[in-house]
């Protein structure tokens, strides 16, 4: 498949499953809010090492969010909802808790639910207060800027992490351009995000290592460096591939991302110096997930 | 299906206990069976069709017409269905009440909503004494529901209350919020003396400042900011009450007491 001379593999991005939650962060302005989210988010980029995958779905108008304040929200993924649950409350902790003016909600209803300040409640040292709103339990937590406020619990729902497509490209440059433009327009997709540094990977990794206390190690077959000296994937023209991941609450929300992703970096096309689209494809080792490029691009 | 109607044929001698005309405990029952039930008035008992004209069949839409304060009880241990009463009732109304809706167009007796659990008890006219609380004797009043009152209520609104919201259009009376325990009470008009007397948590929010001042047993803790008071307002927006149509605000005076007792009670007063 070519499309505006940018070659589609006939190849397929592999994800795991995860679980997932939406929080949404409030302030006294957009700008708090948003300082409040990044730090919440920051260092989540991959679970190999940051225990979860973490990122900015959406700025909100006060209109969307509970407390008619403006908003941020977030998603948030891990391997199970055990390691979620402890990163939700960490990061909140740290995070969110100490953030001037901010309140925390959940953004995800569902059966199973994970704590959000049920815990955090006790820094309040008794003078936390419960409030009962709509069925929903809340905790205003005096703090010295005034109460934060928090959502007792937060829904989690069974996720798909690690979604993905390779930009190849004749220079770093247009390779960056071209992942800018997939991100701007994947950015406007409800469900995902893709949380590594600016939603764009340079150091693509594969399975396993020769050294035996990695379990993952840099994707040497789409190393522009290496064409000479390993198994390369690459044709002599292409000297940067990037990466974007995307995590989502469902496959079919990773499928539209995608889309809306290669599509953007296709519009570029051949004339930009984009070659070729391709996956993290590592022969079905590593989830149960498949996201076939060419079908989504039908 | 027309709502199952029991219309008063006249003004009772003795107060009579209706707890057996609940939805729950009227469900299936064919007409005879429902005009046979007995129900206690006085000393004795009398069945339902020589107390009551009968019309209707929707056992989960039940109105009392032509209701009087002597009907104690209405609503006892509901869990689901509407009950309208036309005219006053007596005591007890929506006691135990755990799902459901009750809608009175007079006033109601004492204890109104008494240890009730979830559901909704609206009051278009005025409520007794102990409005949420607890039967004598008993620890723990309302724990979940709302009460709405379009007028005003009496003495020891909310007594023993521990969940729930109680909204009160009108005044409240004396001993509002005493022994709280925890919940919600929103009162637009004033309230009586002794406000939140033995409050241990929970929330009084005013819209203006009691007439009789806030008591020397709670302790100012200023003007502040919270961010949860535009949320339990907008919970109100779903009512069929002037609390759905007030303007949002989260600016209000603090007050924490009963400092006699653990003191982690709240009198909001709006500013």
């Amino acid at each position: 498949m070519i499309i505006n001379g940018v070659t589609i593999d006939e190849t397929f991005a592999e994800a795991f499953p995860m679980k997932g939650t939406r929080l949404i962060i409030t302030a006294l302005n957009a700008k708090w809010a948003m300082i409040s989210a990044q730090t919440f988010t920051g260092f989540a980029t991959s679970v190999i090492a940051c225990g979860c995958e973490a990122g900015i779905e959406k700025v909100l108008d006060p209109s969307e969010t509970p407390d008619g304040r403006p908003g941020v929200s977030i998603l948030i993924f891990a391997m199970g909802g055990k390691g979620l649950a402890k990163q939700v409350e960490t990061r909140a902790g740290q995070c969110v808790l100490t953030s001037p003016t901010s309140a925390l909600f959940s953004g995800l209803e569902s059966e199973t639910e994970i704590a959000l300040g049920q815990n955090l409640r006790f820094f309040g040292d008794g003078f936390q207060i419960s409030k009962m709103i709509d069925g929903k339990r809340y905790w205003r937590i005096p703090v010295m800027d005034g109460e934060f406020l928090t959502q007792e619990k937060t829904g989690v729902q069974a996720s798909v992490g690690g979604g993905n497509f390779l930009v190849l490209a004749e220079s770093q440059e247009q390779a960056l351009a071209a992942c800018e433009a997939a991100i701007v327009e994947m950015k406007k997709c409800p469900n995902v995000i893709m949380p590594f540094p600016g939603g764009v990977v340079r150091s693509g990794s594969k399975v396993g290592s020769k050294f035996k206390a990695l379990n993952a190690s840099t994707n040497d077959a789409f190393c522009p460096t290496l064409k000479g000296q390993t198994k390369s994937d690459l044709s002599p023209e292409v000297e940067s591939v990037m990466e974007i991941v995307i995590d989502g609450l469902t496959k079919e929300d990773i499928d539209v991302a995608m889309r809306v992703g290669i599509q953007a970096v296709c519009d570029l096309g051949a004339e930009n110096g984009i070659r070729r689209i391709s996956a993290g494809n590592y022969g079905g080792k590593l989830g149960p997930f498949h996201f076939h490029l060419q079908e989504i691009m039908a | 299906m027309s709502t199952l109607t029991f219309t008063l044929k006249s003004s009772p001698e003795q107060r009579i206990d209706c707890s057996l005309l609940t939805t729950d405990l009227l469900a299936d029952k064919s007409a005879a069976e429902i005009a046979a039930i007995e129900l206690v008035t006085g000393n004795t008992t009398a069945r339902v069709d020589s107390l009551f004209d009968i019309s209707g069949d929707d056992d989960q839409d039940i109105k009392f017409n032509n209701s009087d304060e002597k009907l104690d009880f209405v609503g006892r241990n509901m869990t689901g269905g509407k009950v309208t009463i036309d005219g006053n009732v007596g005591a007890y109304l929506g006691l135990f009440l755990d799902g459901g809706k009750i809608e009175v167009t007079g006033n109601t007796g004492i204890y109104t909503a008494c240890e009730m659990k979830s559901g909704q008890i609206k009051i278009r006219g005025d409520a007794g004494d102990f409005v949420g609380g607890a039967r004598p004797g008993y620890k723990n009043g309302m724990t979940g529901g709302t009460v709405i009152v379009t007028g005003n209520t009496g003495d020891r609104t909310g007594d023993h209350m521990r969940r729930g919201e109680i909204l009160i259009e009108g005044n409240a009376g004396d001993y509002c919020a005493g022994r709280m325990i925890s919940g919600t009470i929103a009162v637009l008009g004033d309230v009586g003396a002794h406000l939140g007397y033995g409050m241990k948590r929970g929330t009084v929010l005013l819209t203006q400042t009691p007439s009789q001042g806030i008591g020397a047993n709670f302790n100012d803790c200023g003007s502040h900011t919270l961010a949860f008071l535009p949320l339990l307002l907008a919970s109100f927006s779903k009512f069929d009450s002037q609390f759905s149509s007030i303007d949002s605000f989260d600016r209000v005076q603090r007050y924490a007491g009963d400092i006699g007792g653990i003191g982690m009670g709240e009198i909001l007063v709006k500013i």
